[in-house]
């Protein structure tokens, strides 16, 4: 009798009967990620058959790791991973604590007014489309553009910024801080709000200044929203979308923009090679996954906040 | 509290795996149920075809079910309608025929990513308007073999008597539409007349010209001197600018062909294919043209050079010279110019030479079936005659006028048994350029299942340096060098597109090296190096089997 009291099956409907409005309220997330994220993974199958839409996912004949292989043969492939890291690590590098200083910064604001015109001409930019933030900063970049004037101004000399390889990667990245700072400062700003104020005048009393305040209250308060945000970025670090990059690049900067997405774009989905571009989506997600492991490892050494 | 933080952690896990999978799930998202539908359609076409002899049908039809056709809706178009159903030509056309047509349109510039969907969904429109030669994976008998269309010889025999009289008197075109095994597979477009394939050429302004006192150009030696003059004495930022990123515009580089090579494969005098950009014409080419981007000859955004900003630098006189077709860039460029610069005025170039007075070897000219705006009927159209019958009324008699002027007496009018375009047409009362009021009329004017006529060419061009287009760019020999319209089997056909995509992705990229000069041109050894190493032989052997099959055709 015992025994069975202890039973999964025991305990599992006990818990049902005590939490069925709790199982309920989380049944419709279950079944979007099962429907949406879950449930196509089996087409990932398709990266090892010859697919052909017509035979189906099941009737295409199975070629191993034959597409595996034509990726990690083709010339461009050490170039690809290599761009694709560098670009998402300065990503990372400059688009991660840029909101994180923008929320410290708008949180020491005391006008009210300011605060708030502040953040909305911030996060505006967020709200632009793709398309017309790349339209901008090709005419920007031209040698007619704005950028130029600015250089012009500075006491430089014009150039097609756009057409230099070296160049690339600051425009890609600057560009994209400009763009999100504001919008990704949002989740930090609303973890300062939750800081109890209490704390502040503790700190205060001790005689700590504004410097030692951040430093001992603020920073640790927001710190496990920090390592959460950093996990899951560090997670999707391989992801680049193709859509920026095809719309910014062209032939002479594919030295350093040309990424693993853009590739699949151009070989993949352009000539309808799908099980190609599913190998080589397969394959980044399985590097990507391999990131957030290393990630909550990393996290869960040096600090009590991990994703499990 | 220990345990809901938990349970948020392990959503958060959950997200983010399926975020780091999404990558390949969305792309292979509604890939299953794909196989069913395929063989009605083939019971359906035997069944129908005994019933009625081609010779006693007239139209239109009687009514029946509606049909679903899948087409891009040109620039033209889609500027005043939303779907090509709209149009007085569709509706004229349902009128003629007695065919009800549904038609779908992929968003614009997606046309690919759309079709590609398609295929992967299963569910295929009756009729689908693409450019199956060039742009199904495999090539177009693998589409028929893949069980997404269907051959059309049969089709032709039974229901189409107007195509069926064309191909006969046209047997170079027959060749042309055909598969290596025999199949017809598309009702296709094609250019009836030599002069509508020769549409895109240099220009350059004549103001400036006749102000310089300078002829136009017919060398290169006389363009280095042209292009020199528009940036010395006429301030030109960019005497000469292109729309650098539209691959049409690079495919037929009028100074590339000067040097008597092509960027990709071209016919040989031995009537092999060869592959242009590993040649030495390519290599003088860059040589050429990196002497002139540094001496500022070219426009230096080349590189990013799209339609709006090569209009804007040839309308504001920042460049003097670019090239393009007659209608849509001359046109269009001379017309938004003489508004601020009253005096402003382009002129068509030929295709220049080596060597003044030679007829140059090489020059741009369009095959009359290129492969696009080609329409198959798929597998899943289930009344396969009603479909043939709508689609051969284009080639017929009374067809190819309604797709080329559109009404009787509405559209155009016969003078001296010569169709003529009403002021509906050529001066629209609603305000609508010339290009929309023709494209809301009939399609002869863009692409589609129909052969174009000539007609409709000379009275779209309106302007005297429009008209002359078709004679200064056609002077020249290219018709003997353009590759034909051959498809690798489908064994060949991945094997030679990962080996083509590599080459051309590496071409591309030397090539702007060497014209920018970052990459000295010492290196050009090195670069056809490379490129061999990627299997350029292998490529060409494809190639070359390919066109050995097309000939004997």
């Amino acid at each position: 009798m015992n025994k069975e009291k202890s039973s999964f099956r025991y305990r599992a409907a006990k818990d049902w009967k005590r939490n069925r409005s709790l199982y309920l309220l989380v049944l419709p997330v279950l079944i979007f990620y099962i429907m949406f994220h879950y449930k196509p993974m089996y087409g990932a199958i398709i990266a090892f058959k010859d697919y052909t839409p017509r035979l189906g996912v099941n009737g295409s004949p199975w070629v191993g790791l034959e597409n595996f292989n034509r990726f990690f043969k083709s010339i461009y492939f050490v170039r690809l991973i290599k761009n694709t890291i560098l670009l998402s690590l300065y990503n990372l590098i400059f688009g991660f604590p840029a909101p994180i200083i923008l929320a410290l910064l708008l949180n020491e604001v005391r006008s009210k007014k300011f605060k708030s015109v502040a953040q909305t001409i911030t996060y505006l930019p967020h709200f632009i489309s793709l398309i017309v933030v790349t339209g901008m900063l090709t005419n920007f970049a031209m040698t007619s553009g704005l950028f130029n004037d600015i250089i012009v101004m500075l006491g430089g000399s014009r150039s097609a910024l756009l057409q230099n390889p070296k160049l690339y990667r600051t425009i890609y990245v600057a560009s994209s801080v400009w763009q999100e700072i504001g919008w990704s400062s949002i989740i930090y700003l609303s973890a300062l709000a939750g800081v109890d104020s209490q704390l502040y005048e503790a700190a205060q009393i001790d005689g700590a200044g504004k410097w030692k305040q951040l430093l001992n209250v603020t920073m640790p308060a927001i710190a496990p929203t920090i390592i959460i945000m950093l996990i899951l970025k560090i997670g999707g670090l391989m992801n680049m979308g193709y859509e920026k990059t095809i719309l910014l690049y062209n032939p002479a900067t594919y030295d350093t923009a040309d990424i693993i997405s853009s590739y699949v774009y151009r070989v993949g989905l352009l000539e309808q090679d799908w099980s190609y571009s599913t190998a080589i989506g397969l394959f980044n997600s399985v590097i990507n996954f391999g990131l957030l492991i290393f990630a909550n490892r990393l996290s869960k050494r040096y600090s009590e906040t991990s994703l499990w | 509290m220990k345990r809901s933080k938990k349970l948020v952690s392990l959503m958060l896990a959950a997200a983010t795996a399926s975020m780091a999978l999404a990558g390949c799930g969305s792309k292979t998202a509604d890939t299953t149920a794909t196989t069913a539908g395929g063989g009605a359609a083939t019971e359906a076409q035997t069944e129908a075809g005994t019933k009625e002899a081609a010779a006693e049908f007239s139209y239109p039809m009687a009514s029946g079910d509606k049909l679903t056709y899948w087409c891009e809706l040109t620039s033209t178009v889609a500027a005043n309608y939303a779907n090509l159903g709209d149009t007085p030509f569709a509706k004229e056309w349902a009128k003629d025929t007695g065919v009800d047509v549904e038609y779908q349109h992929p968003p614009v510039g997606q046309t690919k990513q759309q079709f590609g969907l398609i295929m992967a969904d299963g569910n295929l429109p009756d009729m689908m308007e693409y450019s199956w030669t060039a742009d199904y994976p495999g090539g177009p008998e693998k589409a028929i073999k893949d069980g997404v269309i269907i051959s059309l010889n049969d089709v032709f025999q039974k229901y189409c008597p107007n195509i069926l009289k064309y191909l006969e008197e046209n047997p170079d075109i027959d060749k042309m539409i055909k598969t290596d095994e025999g199949h017809y597979y598309v009702f296709p477009f094609i250019r009836g007349d030599e002069k509508l394939c020769n549409t895109i050429g240099l220009m350059l302004r004549e103001d400036w010209l006749k102000e310089l006192n300078m002829d136009v150009p017919t060398t290169i030696d006389e363009w280095h001197d042209v292009l020199t003059a528009f940036k010395e004495k006429k301030g030109a930022t960019a005497p000469y600018t292109f729309e650098y990123t539209n691959p049409q515009y690079l495919d037929s580089n009028p100074f590339l062909f000067a040097f008597n090579s092509s960027r990709g494969f071209y016919l040989g005098d031995d009537g092999k294919a060869h592959f242009g950009a590993v040649e030495e014409g390519y290599k003088q080419y860059l040589t050429t043209m990196a002497q002139w981007y540094k001496e500022g000859l070219i426009d230096p955004d080349l590189a990013s050079m799209g339609s709006d900003q090569v209009a804007a630098k040839m309308t504001n006189g920042q460049s003097g010279a670019s090239m393009g077709q007659a209608g849509s860039r001359m046109g269009t460029w001379i017309s938004a110019a003489v508004k601020t610069t009253p005096e402003y005025m382009l002129k068509a170039a030929p295709s220049p030479s080596l060597e003044k007075g030679a007829r140059p070897e090489f020059g741009w000219i369009e095959l009359p079936f290129s492969g696009r705006a080609s329409v198959a009927i798929t597998t899943s159209c289930k009344d396969v005659e009603r479909a043939a019958r709508l689609l051969d009324f284009a080639y017929g008699e009374a067809g190819h006028m309604m797709f080329n002027f559109g009404v009787e007496g509405e559209s155009y009018t016969m003078e001296n048994g010569y169709p003529t375009y009403t002021d509906l047409i050529m001066k629209n009362p609603d305000g609508l350029p010339v290009s929309q009021s023709m494209a809301a009329w009939f399609r002869g004017c863009y692409n589609g299942p129909l052969v174009q006529d000539v007609r409709y060419l000379e009275q779209y061009y309106t302007m005297d340096s429009q008209k002359e287009t078709p004679e200064v760019w056609g002077a020249h020999n290219g018709k003997k060098h353009i590759m034909l319209p051959v498809t690798p089997t489908s064994d060949e056909s991945k094997e030679f597109s990962t080996i083509m995509n590599e080459i051309n992705t590496y071409r591309d990229e030397m090539t702007l090296k060497f014209i920018f000069g970052t990459e000295s041109l010492d290196n050009f050894d090195t670069y056809v190096t490379n490129i061999k190493n990627m299997n350029l032989e292998e490529a060409l052997d494809i190639e070359n089997a390919a066109l050995d099959r097309y000939n004997s055709r």
